[in-house]
């Protein structure tokens, strides 16, 4: 009889804690948690307008509280943080090329950040006009 | 003990090994291939093969070139009619990797792209950036998966042939991760085990490049031949002894002493060539012994730099610019920096040469057919005839290839006609045979295996290095006994079975010191310089006469091996001296000159 | 003269351990010392039971991957002089199962290269009386990067969606089927896609990235994975209106 007796170490729960690289990961991933929230929340404005003007202001209320603007400013810094992620990591997604030569990663990256800045710009027009 | 019935069973599945089990399934579908390895088929040595594989390519090259340049790079020593063989195999076999995905390096028109080598006289190797090794196994190993007959035994060890009424019958294999012996009881053996670099201290080659295959035959009375040539590659790192392909040289990059000359022109390889201007078979693109034994009377000179890992001259590759060597020779950037602290892009590489290849090996005719029937060798770990007294860099990947198809087919061949016989006597055979290996783990005494190694290692430096004496190869014979003699109380401390390496280093040194001592008794009997053997204790000369013949190492046990030779097989070229530079040009004119005179006298 | 590195390894030795335990050993070294090189010290001169798997001493026949640190490194290509002043923790290479000391059992992983038909495939045979297939430098670049990887399971081991299931094909297998699908030589892809579009294929890869990060020789598998994830749409999309199935 063989003497094999491979031994599985055990992945434990905290195991994203052990490396700075998972934990950065998880904080990504994390971004969709608060993102869904803030979601139910517009969500949940929408409705409020379908349901008369007390209840949309009973609304506005609610997302002017310092709470909820604390939580509307960690969305939006999490948010942005997932989407500098995204960013550098978009070009290995796309296989672009250039005659002879591959698009290099920069101008991904770059084209992306402009088409954030653009719609960003839009939306504010849009807000102000 | 189990029993596995194969019909052909391939010990060591490196380039050679998987070119031949490849050979035998695609061709004969209804036979079952054994492909045994101590490793996972991809970390064969074959993996660190950089600068490619030689084969005519180009509309101005032809058979006989390649033939010439083989014949005369081998210094006469080859035999012709293999060679002959081999060149016009060559393509074909490089075209049919090209078919299986082998990433050749291309030209722009989408056509394979071929490099210089040294001591061929036009381009015709055939390369996959600087990692062509790498691409053929890997190459031939994912090939080999599409063939459900080819069985794998990866990790396995194989500890002996089993052999009966001169016909070998199988293998014991040792299953490292179970520690369980097997018997693979096989019509047909392929040895395909590589080469025994090992054996020396500073070498290119991996761990596992110990002998093994060629202890094997040896020790069933299979003569080694031709194992006093052993090349030193003459551009290793020191230290490490990591190998900076030749393919640097082929490209362009030039060797410089500690004073920034460049001394090969000095060696009869010049007159100098311009830098950036590469000639074939010109200065830096001569053979490898020469290269080599140049260093050495560089070093005499004390015109080498001194090192605290041994003396060293440099490998100039800055002028290719970054682009280029980023290109053509990613790797070595690669391994420059990180072994040595260099960027080739910037300064120059030191080197110094380092153990490479063993241009002898297990004896086999022309189809890689042994003395036993049925047994078969292919790739360094053989001898068919094709190297010589030196190898030419870029023979031995095409080697492989060629002579692994060939060895699947006569093993196919062979198995076809046989049928198994009765396994209890082989069992038996078996059974002994592995109470002897284990009987290692019991020996009785305080000697360390990597006392033993480490001594090998130097005496076999000292003894059967790039230049020999007389004096000094009796000291290493003497040596090579005593050590024989205290490997028996060789004292272990691991008596486990699952993975016990400790056990297989031991063996793999038993290995080792037999490959060992056939390599110094038939250098010190051979009293001439040739190719890679070279001699400075009054016998600098080729003598023709006396030694254009093979040395044949025969095994006897503890007694020291007995030497014997056996004829060339002379076809087409007739020894002449073997040139370069401007010599081989003047050579070469002068033949010409007088076969013009000859047919006009007729 | 050498400096002295305290180096400890997670030892396991199946026949005689219940679980894995550490042990140290001072260990000296220069400016090239590489942890094999240390190993080999150990093995030669403190404890020649150590079991550890290594052949070229040049990062390319991929066997001595290991964990430094709690990174997956190759052990010849990872250097004392970068950790002085600390301590070496050598580890067998996460997410397998240790077979002893620093050796894992690396059947899944070859069992998976294995699955994934990674050979040129034609519906015609090709006769070498044809020559070499021509393939432009440019078509070449489309899977060269992905023929590098030396399986030396690096990636696997900084994979925590194979450490979490080993059922995901994960990196290295991934990334060659990008590189035989994208040779031009290849007619396979069709048979290929199905091992992509599997459960167990790209969408069990959710982008970690790791993998590209730890690979010892710059393949990105992290990149084949999601233009295979891109394939694996474009094939969904194709197979919905294909007419009959």
């Amino acid at each position: 009889m063989s003497k094999r007796k491979p031994y599985t170490r055990e992945m434990k729960a905290d195991w994203w804690r052990k490396d700075s690289f998972f934990t950065m990961y998880i904080i990504r991933e994390g971004s969709s948690l608060v993102i869904a929230l803030y979601c139910f929340m517009l969500i949940a404005g929408l409705f409020s307008l379908t349901q008369g003007q007390s209840s949309f202001e009973t609304w506005l209320g609610f997302i002017s509280h310092p709470i909820t603007i604390v939580f509307q400013v960690l969305t939006l810094v999490w948010t942005l943080y997932h989407s500098y992620t995204w960013f550098q990591l978009a070009p290995k997604a796309a296989n672009l090329w250039m005659g002879e030569k591959r698009v290099p990663d920069s101008w991904i990256v770059n084209a992306m950040y402009a088409a954030l800045a653009g719609c960003s710009a839009l939306g504010l027009i849009i807000l102000f006009l | 003990m189990k029993i596995i019935k194969t019909d052909v069973a391939v010990i060591g599945a490196g380039g050679a090994g998987l070119r031949a089990a490849i050979e035998v399934a695609r061709t004969h579908p209804d036979l079952e291939v054994a492909l045994i390895s101590k490793v996972y088929p991809m970390r064969s040595h074959t993996v660190a093969a950089e600068g490619g594989a030689a084969g005519v390519a180009q509309d101005h090259d032809t058979f006989d070139n390649h033939f010439n340049d083989t014949v005369s790079g081998g210094d006469w020593l080859c035999e012709q009619d293999v060679v002959d063989f081999f060149v016009k195999a060559a393509p074909k076999e490089l075209t049919q990797l090209e078919h299986w995905g082998c990433p050749w390096s291309r030209r722009p028109d989408g056509s394979v792209n071929v490099r210089r080598f040294g001591g061929m006289k036009i381009e015709r190797t055939w390369f996959a950036a600087d990692k062509s090794g790498f691409h053929i196994l890997h190459t031939l190993f994912q090939t080999s998966i599409q063939y459900p007959t080819i069985k794998r035994f990866d990790e396995h060890f194989v500890l002996d042939l089993i052999v009966e009424d001169g016909q070998v019958k199988g293998v014991l294999a040792l299953d490292i991760a179970a520690g369980e012996a097997k018997l693979i009881q096989a019509k047909s053996v392929i040895i395909a085990t590589g080469g025994a670099g090992r054996i020396y201290r500073f070498n290119t080659n991996g761990g596992i490049v110990t002998g093994d295959g060629m202890a094997l035959a040896y020790r069933h009375g299979v003569p080694l031949r031709d194992m006093e040539f052993v090349q030193y590659h003459p551009t290793g790192l020191p230290g490490t002894g990591i190998l900076m392909t030749e393919g640097c040289r082929g490209e362009g990059g030039i060797l410089t002493n500690k004073d920034g000359y460049r001394y090969l022109q000095d060696y009869g390889l010049g007159p100098e060539t311009p830098v950036g201007e590469p000639k074939n078979k010109y200065m830096e693109l001569g053979p490898r012994d020469r290269l080599s034994q140049c260093f050495w009377q560089e070093a005499q000179l004390g015109r080498t730099v001194e090192g605290p890992n041994g003396d060293y001259v440099y490998l100039d590759l800055t002028h290719l610019g970054k682009e280029f060597l980023h290109e053509r020779l990613p790797f070595i950037c690669e391994l420059a920096k990180a072994y040595v602290g260099v960027d080739p892009v910037k300064e120059p590489i030191p080197v110094r040469p380092t153990v490479h290849y063993t241009m002898g090996g297990i004896e086999t005719d022309g189809r890689c057919a042994t003395s036993i029937k049925g047994l078969y060798a292919a790739g360094e770990c053989s001898s068919v005839g094709l190297h010589g007294a030196n190898r030419l860099g870029s023979n031995s990947l095409t080697e492989i290839t060629v002579f692994g198809q060939v060895a699947g087919e006569e093993a196919a061949k062979n198995a076809l006609e046989i049928s198994h016989g009765d396994s209890q006597g082989l069992l038996d055979q078996a059974q002994a045979s592995l109470a002897k290996y284990q009987a290692i783990k019991e020996f009785d005494g305080d000697e360390k295996v990597a006392d033993i190694r480490r001594e090998l290692g130097l005496t076999m430096e000292e003894g059967v290095g790039i230049y020999r004496t007389e004096e000094a190869m009796q000291a290493t014979i003497d040596k090579l006994a005593e050590l024989k003699d205290r490997y028996k109380r060789i004292n272990l401390k691991d008596d486990s079975e699952v993975f016990n390496t400790e056990w297989l280093y031991a063996v793999e040194l038993g290995y080792l010191i037999d490959v060992a001592q056939a390599m110094a008794h038939s250098a010190i009997l051979r009293k001439e310089s040739r190719g890679s053997h070279q001699r400075i204790d009054g016998f600098e000369k080729r003598d023709d006469e006396n030694y254009l013949k093979h040395s044949l190492a025969f095994y006897q046990g503890d007694a020291q091996p007995k030497i014997d030779y056996s004829t060339v097989t002379i076809t087409k070229s007739k020894p002449a001296e073997r040139v370069y530079g401007a010599a081989a040009d003047q050579q070469e004119a002068d033949k010409k000159a007088a076969d013009k005179l000859s047919a006009e006298e007729k | 003269m050498a400096e002295i590195m305290k180096m400890s390894i997670l030892r396991y030795r199946p026949e005689t351990d219940e679980k894995p335990v550490w042990q140290s050993y001072d260990v000296p070294y220069n400016h090239e010392t590489s942890i094999l090189d240390a190993l080999g010290y150990i093995k030669d001169e403190l404890d020649p039971t150590l079991s550890y798997r290594w052949s070229c001493r040049m990062a390319i026949c991929g066997s001595c991957g290991m964990m430094v640190n709690g990174q997956p490194k190759l052990g010849c290509k990872a250097f004392l002089r970068d950790y002085a002043g600390g301590e070496l923790k050598l580890e067998a290479l996460a997410n397998f199962p240790i077979e002893r000391d620093l050796v894992v059992d690396m059947s899944d992983f070859i069992a998976k290269l294995e699955s994934i038909k990674p050979y040129i495939i034609t519906q015609e045979p090709r006769s070498l009386d044809d020559g070499c297939t021509t393939q432009t430098p440019k078509q070449m670049e489309q899977y060269k990067q992905f023929s590098m990887c030396i399986n030396c399971g690096l990636c696997y081991a900084a994979c925590p969606q194979y450490g979490l299931d080993n059922k995901f094909t994960g990196p290295a297998a991934l990334a060659l089927i990008h590189r035989y699908n994208n040779d031009t030589r290849d007619q396979g892809k069709a048979e290929r896609m199905k091992f992509i579009n599997e459960e167990a294929g790209v969408w069990g890869c959710t982008f970690v990235g790791n993998c590209s990060v730890v690979c010892p020789k710059g393949v990105d598998p992290a990149a084949a994975i999601q233009l295979g994830k891109v394939e694996s749409a474009k094939d969904y999309v194709i197979q919905m209106f294909k007419p009959g199935e």
